[in-house]
């Protein structure tokens, strides 16, 4: 009986290992999702959509991974044969420089490609790659926040012709003053980049329209605790706020929730979340990681991946970045205020080929820009 | 709403899920029993009735299922922790991490990456106005408006203090708590009464997470419960156990976590100083609290009791 159970117990490892390495030689890809998981209408599903485009076009396969040991789930996949892995979560010590005095993953696997996002840890003092292996994806997302943010400004000045009077209560902007405010988890450049640029987009709409606007920030919000993300949104609409964008994780479910409860409006970000409060979430700006997977993998099927930049940024003209299709604010428009609502949408497009031919530069704080706050002629920030 | 009365709304808005953790916990912990799984229950009573409510639609059947869910919950700990006699803080632990994991897993089953409720829940019709209070200028922005669990919290209060100090029960958990060997040699049912006493605290930690996820968010994340369970922890320890003194340590924690929300408003950059109040806050009362307690003895060298 012992032996028979030490048997089971020894075949069901030998299953479970088998599961793990790749059986044949055939290209395969695989990514690691980032700490919401692969469910999270945005960010990391859309990698996965990115994938699955490429296996229906090119027959390659992909393995996502859930896990909250990314370091771990790269060195076994790596390990197993995959020579693309796409790693979502911002983790990136022991990929390149290797913790506790171990050998960086990237250079125990040169064979193997890693595709980081959002930041570019792969350079060194001097500004050189460190490791020929690692692509690091950044997205222009400052660019998006700039149309959120001109976006926000817009929909306020026209609330009245916009909507029926009933669907929101706004605070009163020639009473209570015009005000906007930013929720971020941690005071980073991977935060303000976002910050930055909303705020220059609010000051290019205000002055626009020759109004001014008070700025609110937090940039400690956390990641995890969506109730806080609820009273410190509170605070800011009592103070006469009447948008709030967040970028903090779950804290931007607390501010959207709070949002709905006070029919004022919310931007979340990363994935489409606009139906999660529907009606309350103008709009969110989003990282469309479809776009990288889709043209890296593709670089690596033709064989190309040699030939990729190390750093890639990914700008509103490549559909990486950009916000939602605005559908479920559209939809609290009434029939009387379409007119103004398109007009909007356009003023919105013209913007956005400003960026795209230069004629606007919008501070980007990822690749260590600061904000010259002179420049925000018609916002104070608070 | 000025920014005091904002201030107070806050401070009960943030006190009312530590209160409720505290006033059961107190039993456990005058049973003799370090339930340290309160950040656990905390998050399976959230966790439970968000899902009930997403699949019925019924706010009654949340808050029933979370109640249930978190008997068997204060039975697993109450299992092991009591009559299995294995080590409490190792038994609390093993809680609080199977909740998130739990909760995670069955999220990724059902493909979501949050419980979201704003269908099912409408959180401002949840808001009970009450009539008269709410007229009065600041008192009814404070006192008013406030979801029904809150209130409740307020009437537990009273009610769990009598039955600590004024029934038999509640003189069987102080006794059991105190001297469990005497507590048997009169045949009062130790293990009986500390199953009790861990299950009232699960059951207000049901009502906690009910609460948070449902009346003040309408939605649950498997981070909800931002160490708030500790947080009851360390304000029962502050206030020795007595539900009261308990619970004003729970507002002190609520009130330095709604300054800390409504001044980082105003103070820019360095706003993230302030998260650290309420935190801070806790050590310093437990220091002071722990201090003024064993001041005699560290004087004069009698024992304290």
């Amino acid at each position: 009986m012992k032996r028979f159970l030490l048997l089971t117990v020894l075949s069901v490892f030998a299953i479970s290992l088998a599961a793990c390495s790749k059986t044949d030689d055939a290209k395969s890809i695989a990514i690691v999702t980032s700490a919401a998981g692969q469910n999270d209408n945005g960010y990391n599903e859309s990698a996965v959509d990115g994938a699955k485009k490429i296996k229906d076009e090119f027959g390659v396969d992909y393995h996502v991974v859930d896990t909250t040991d990314v370091p771990g789930a790269l060195e076994q996949l790596a390990e197993s044969g995959y020579e693309l892995i796409f790693s979502l979560e911002y983790n990136f010590d022991a990929l390149v420089n290797g913790v506790g005095g171990a050998k960086s993953i990237a250079e125990k696997y040169p064979d193997t490609t890693f595709v980081v996002f959002n930041d570019n840890p792969n350079l060194n003092e001097d500004g050189t790659v460190k490791h020929e292996n690692v692509i690091s994806v950044v997205f222009d997302v400052h660019e998006s926040s700039y149309l959120a943010g001109a976006l926000s400004v817009s929909v306020l000045e026209n609330a009245s012709t916009l909507f029926d009077a009933s669907t929101y209560s706004f605070a009163d902007l020639d009473v209570d003053g015009r005000s906007i405010g930013f929720i971020g988890g941690v005071q980073s450049n991977g935060i303000t980049v976002f910050s930055y640029g909303f705020v220059e987009g609010i000051n290019r709409a205000a002055a626009d329209l020759n109004v001014n606007y008070d700025y609110y920030t937090d940039y400690s919000a956390g990641f995890g605790d969506p109730v806080s993300g609820s009273t410190i949104s509170n605070t800011m609409y009592q103070n006469g706020v009447n948008v709030v964008y967040s970028v903090a994780g779950v804290v931007g479910d607390g501010v959207a929730s709070k949002a709905n409860e006070l029919d004022r409006l919310a931007i979340q970000v990363d994935a489409n979340k606009d139906a999660d409060q529907p009606g309350s979430i103008l709009t969110s700006v989003l990282k469309n990681t479809e776009v990288p997977v889709y043209q890296i993998t593709k670089a690596f099927i033709d064989e190309k991946i040699g030939d990729l930049d190390n750093a890639l940024s990914y700008d509103l003209d490549s559909g990486a970045t950009g916000m939602t299709d605005l559908a479920e604010i559209e939809k609290m428009v009434t029939a009387s205020g379409m007119t103004k609502w398109n007009e909007i949408k356009t003023y919105i497009e013209t913007l956005a080929t400003e960026i795209a031919d230069g004629t606007v530069t919008v501070t980007d704080a990822q690749s260590g820009e600061t904000l010259d706050t002179t420049t925000l002629t018609n916002v104070t920030v608070k | 709403m000025d920014l005091i009365a904002n201030i107070l709304y806050d401070t009960i808005y943030h006190s009312t899920p530590v209160i409720l953790l505290v006033i059961g916990g107190v039993y456990a912990y005058k049973a003799n029993v370090l339930n340290i799984a309160m950040e656990g229950m905390l998050l399976f009573g959230a966790f439970s009735s968000a899902l009930m409510i997403l699949s019925t639609g019924s706010l009654f059947y949340g808050l029933l299922f979370a109640l249930i869910v978190n008997i068997f919950i204060g039975l697993i700990f109450s299992y092991f922790g009591i009559t299995r006699k294995g080590n409490v803080i190792i038994v609390g632990i093993a809680i609080n991490l199977l909740t998130s994991a739990l909760a995670a897993f069955i999220l990724k089953v059902k493909g979501m990456a949050i419980i979201n409720l704003s269908e099912q829940v409408d959180i401002a019709s949840l808001k009970v106005n009450i009539p008269l209070i709410k007229d009065i200028p600041f008192f009814g922005d404070v006192l008013s408006g406030h979801p029904i669990t809150t209130y409740l919290t307020f009437v537990l209060i009273f009610v769990l203090s009598v039955v600590m100090f004024r029934t038999k029960f509640g003189t069987y958990v102080r006794v059991v708590g105190e001297n469990e060997e005497a507590a048997k040699s009169i045949g009062i049912k130790v293990n009986l009464i500390k199953y009790s006493a861990v299950i009232v605290g699960s059951l207000t930690a049901a009502l906690a997470g009910y609460n948070l996820a449902i009346e003040r968010l309408a939605l649950y994340t498997n981070t909800m419960s931002a160490g708030r369970g500790f947080i009851a922890i360390a304000a029962i320890y502050c206030g020795r156990g007595k539900p009261k003194l308990s619970s004003i340590y729970a507002i002190i924690f609520g009130l330095a976590k709604a300054l800390a929300i409504n001044f980082k408003l105003f103070a820019g950059p360095i706003s993230g100083l302030f998260e650290a109040i309420p935190y801070l806050v806790m050590v310093i009362v437990l220091l002071m609290a722990s201090y003024l307690d064993n001041k005699n003895s560290w004087k004069r060298g009698y024992p304290n009791e």
